[in-house]
């Protein structure tokens, strides 16, 4: 009867001193920020922009493709149904809340999670086995200035940047999808950009650089979490998909909780 | 005078009786030991990159393991130093990783960076294979890049953990050289700390204060 209490308890307690590591190293790496000394800006920066031609440039392809045939999907059958229904001004508002907002943001963060996250955490697991992360700071270089904070705002800015990318195509197929149902693209852009208001951009912001955050901080974390052994590396790129996956889906619940 | 390195009453890893050693200055030092001999913990101690469980490490007097943690980094920037293995960064090329600690830790520009590297990578003999990865690179061409690495800033000391594992003999008395850092009429112009598991017998004229660990007692070896 205790047995499995003590088992969920157990659970409970590691999930808990789990969130207080990863918030830990989270504020630890923004103190480091305040360290990071003038010549190594320099250095971060060549980093960053590396990590953003991987993570942003590198994805585009992807998020092209899934932006365009989901919103083509959704736009056909919607401007056929609610053509039906007689409600078409509908189209602007689903086109707006359901894919600007909600989808856009949620798959691009998935995205990147499933494709940088991962490759964050095994790039780091596999410095951190190889030894570089403690060459670094044997050589007084501070891991969290190279290995973090550049991927940290890579990460940030890439999401962002994805998730413009992903909404304007969503418009754009969005608006091929209804021609081809009878809807004139001045009509489209009509009720589209009618429906769209500063709430919603305002939340799409504020949603990339939540998850930005995330995918930025659980991969790098179960990265250099890692103690030594090659084992730990995939080990590290699972929980870091799991954990970025998980925390994404939580985020965008609580924004449709506390914000819409 | 303050010695470059005192290590005073550490307790090494699976021994427990202290130790107590002090590196000279202007003096190369060799400590040996067998393969997890707890040997291999002293360079790291040295960095405070780890804690001996008991005692204390001063470098130029100061005990970095109660540094501040940014103060800790600034200060083993002082110190070269040469990781087991070789530590080189997998994504940069050989030069890129020299020019690594004066990119992040000093005032010059790329410029004055890249002939500096031009110039120890020249001295250390891979000025062909600067433009190569570390993968691309052979197992003594990595440890002379990470050797010109721990060079970088031109330190008053520098540590080298396991500097000859794998290396002929001629590769290990050049490297050693170019740790020393010329000759002056004190003795060498760095001071020297190294540790491993055994050194080429033709060095040793090179290394004026050698130790081996037997049996948790550091003996000095004649």
């Amino acid at each position: 009867m205790i047995a499995p209490v003590a088992k969920l308890g157990q659970g409970v307690a590691r999930s808990i001193a789990w969130l207080g590591a990863l918030a830990r190293f989270f504020f630890e790496t923004l103190v480091a920020a305040r360290w990071l000394p003038r010549a190594g800006r320099r250095v971060a920066f060549r980093v960053l922009l590396k990590q953003v031609w991987f993570t942003a440039l590198q994805a585009l392809p992807i998020i092209i493709v899934l932006s365009s045939i989901l919103s083509f999907l959704v736009i056909s059958q919607a401007t056929r149904e609610l053509g039906r229904l007689g409600a078409t001004e509908l189209l602007g508002r689903l086109m707006v809340v359901a894919i600007v907002r909600e989808l856009g943001p949620l798959i691009t963060a998935l995205a990147v999670a499933g494709r940088s996250g991962t490759a964050i955490a095994a790039e780091l697991a596999t410095n951190k086995v190889m030894g570089e992360v403690n060459a670094l700071e044997g050589m007084g270089i501070d891991p969290l200035h190279y290995h973090v904070l550049p991927r940290f705002g890579a990460v940030i800015l890439s999401v962002l940047g994805l998730i413009i990318v992903f909404d304007m195509t969503a418009i754009f197929s969005g608006m091929v999808a209804a021609g081809a149902n009878g809807m004139t693209g001045e009509r489209y852009f009509e009720i589209v950009l009618a429906s769209l208001t500063f709430h919603d951009v305002w939340l799409t912001v504020a949603k990339a650089l939540v998850f930005g955050v995330i995918v930025g901080t659980i991969p790098s974390f179960h990265g250099l979490a890692v103690h030594g052994s090659p084992t730990e590396i995939p080990v590290a790129a699972s929980q870091a998909a799991v954990g970025s996956i998980l925390a994404i889906f939580l985020c965008s619940g609580l924004f449709v909780l506390l914000l819409v | 005078m303050t010695e470059p390195l005192r290590f005073e009453g550490i307790a090494l890893p699976g021994h427990r009786s202290p130790v107590t050693l002090e590196v000279p200055e202007h003096r190369a030092m060799l400590v040996l030991g067998p393969e997890a001999s707890g040997v291999d913990a002293l360079p790291a101690y040295a960095l405070a990159l780890d804690r001996p469980v008991t005692g204390r490490v001063l470098v130029f007097g100061e005990d970095i393991a109660r540094l501040p943690r940014h103060s800790a980094l600034a200060f083993r920037r002082k110190v070269g130093y040469l990781p087991a293995g070789d530590g080189l960064i997998h994504n940069l090329s050989l030069q890129d990783n020299v020019a690594l600690p004066l990119r992040y830790g000093s005032d010059l520009s790329e410029r004055e960076i890249t002939g500096r590297v031009r110039i120890m990578l020249t001295l250390l003999r891979i000025a062909d294979a600067a433009a190569r990865r570390p993968a691309d690179a052979t197992e003594e061409q990595r440890r002379r890049a990470a050797l010109a690495r721990a060079l970088a800033f031109d330190p008053a000391l520098v540590i080298l953990a396991d500097p000859f594992d794998g290396l002929t003999h001629r590769a290990a008395a050049e490297m050693l050289e170019l740790a020393r850092g010329g000759e002056t009429g004190a003795g060498s112009r760095r001071t020297v700390f190294m540790t491993g598991q055994s050194a080429p017998q033709a060095l040793e004229p090179r290394i004026e204060v050698r130790y081996r660990l037997v049996k948790g007692e550091l003996q000095r070896l004649s």
